[in-house]
């Protein structure tokens, strides 16, 4: 599938890190009645995710708040342990951001919005998109195209909301 | 698995360099040189972080001082991560040369791969330590059991040598 308007998100087992090691969490059930914004890209600690995907959902955190939104996710094709670190390092994670690991890819793949670039090192990682969700069903959606990160930022998206 | 007496299967590693992600070859990296590698699980996992990276840290010098050209440390993780990585826990500062396995290939060749979905890992290195000598494995110490790291450990490969 594609990321549509109106689709509701395929279910899937991602990956936090909790208090006492990584924990599986359903995103059905995360997203079921609540308004949550969901971003997604190419990998921790990468170029443009570090320093204008990431930091651009962390200026705009309480814009988004206060617009009645529950939580933000950043969805990576990584392990929670990657994840752990660069939600810290990054400021992420005191923003409120939760950061979850689709680590097989599997989401990524459901959605469409894999891509390779082995010279890179990034293998079935997610393109850049950004997404509002109300009770698991998209109802705003910036895909950006491989390689940008313009739409899929948290300016863009809060535009719309 | 690999062995004692087995040539280490080449494979193209990355490494990140000045301008972004270079490759590197380990076929040639390691002709006509003594070189330590030791793999693990990932970036940032606790054992790895807090008592294998750092057991090689700790010996770099007496490496050193033995003729050991490279100490080389291989995870499953992208560039971008290892390079964090590095610079956090004083590995690259210490001398150690930090190259991706990002997909899985080197690992795979030499029977390491193991998958823990339940931690968000799939297809990683199990731990171990192996003195290469002229790209031929002259010794090898792999970890038995899980979330340990003794047998794998730089002091235990130094004693080896």
């Amino acid at each position: 599938m594609a990321i549509a308007i109106g689709d509701r998100l395929p279910d899937a087992s991602l990956v936090a890190m909790g208090e006492d090691g990584p924990e599986t969490v359903d995103l059905a059930a995360r997203l079921a009645g609540r308004k949550v914004v969901i971003f997604a890209l190419p990998g921790a600690f990468t170029g443009p995710c570090t320093t204008a995907h990431v930091p651009s959902f962390i200026r705009t955190a309480d814009a988004f708040r206060r617009k009645g939104v529950d939580e933000i996710i950043c969805i990576a094709v990584n392990d929670p342990f990657t994840l752990a670190a660069w939600s810290e390092s990054t400021g992420a994670g005191p923003a409120g951001i939760t950061m979850l690991g689709d680590a097989d890819g599997a989401l990524t793949h459901a959605l469409g919005m894999e891509f390779t670039a082995p010279q890179l090192g990034l293998i079935g990682r997610s393109n850049r998109y950004a997404v509002l969700l109300e009770d698991g069903v998209i109802t705003q959606a910036n895909v950006d195209e491989p390689g940008v990160c313009e739409i899929s930022t948290g300016e863009a998206l809060l535009a719309k909301v | 698995m690999i062995a004692v007496g087995y040539r280490v299967p080449d494979a193209d590693l990355l490494l990140m360099g000045a301008g972004g992600p270079e490759m590197v070859n380990l076929g040639k990296r390691l002709r006509g040189r003594k070189v330590v590698i030791f793999a693990l699980p990932g970036a940032f996992t606790p054992t790895c972080d807090s008592a294998h990276l750092p057991s090689f840290i700790r010996t770099k010098p007496r490496f050193d001082a033995k003729g050991i050209d490279e100490i080389i440390c291989v995870s499953v993780n992208d560039a971008h991560v290892m390079r964090y990585w590095g610079e956090i826990s004083g590995a690259a500062e210490a001398g150690i040369t930090l190259l991706a396995d990002a997909d899985s290939g080197f690992t795979r060749a030499v029977g390491m791969e193991f998958s823990n979905p339940a931690v968000g890992f799939h297809d990683r290195s199990r731990r171990y330590a192996m003195l290469v000598e002229d790209g031929v494995v002259t010794v090898l110490n792999v970890e038995e059991k899980t979330g340990q790291c003794q047998i794998s450990a730089g002091e235990t490969l130094l004693a080896a040598l």
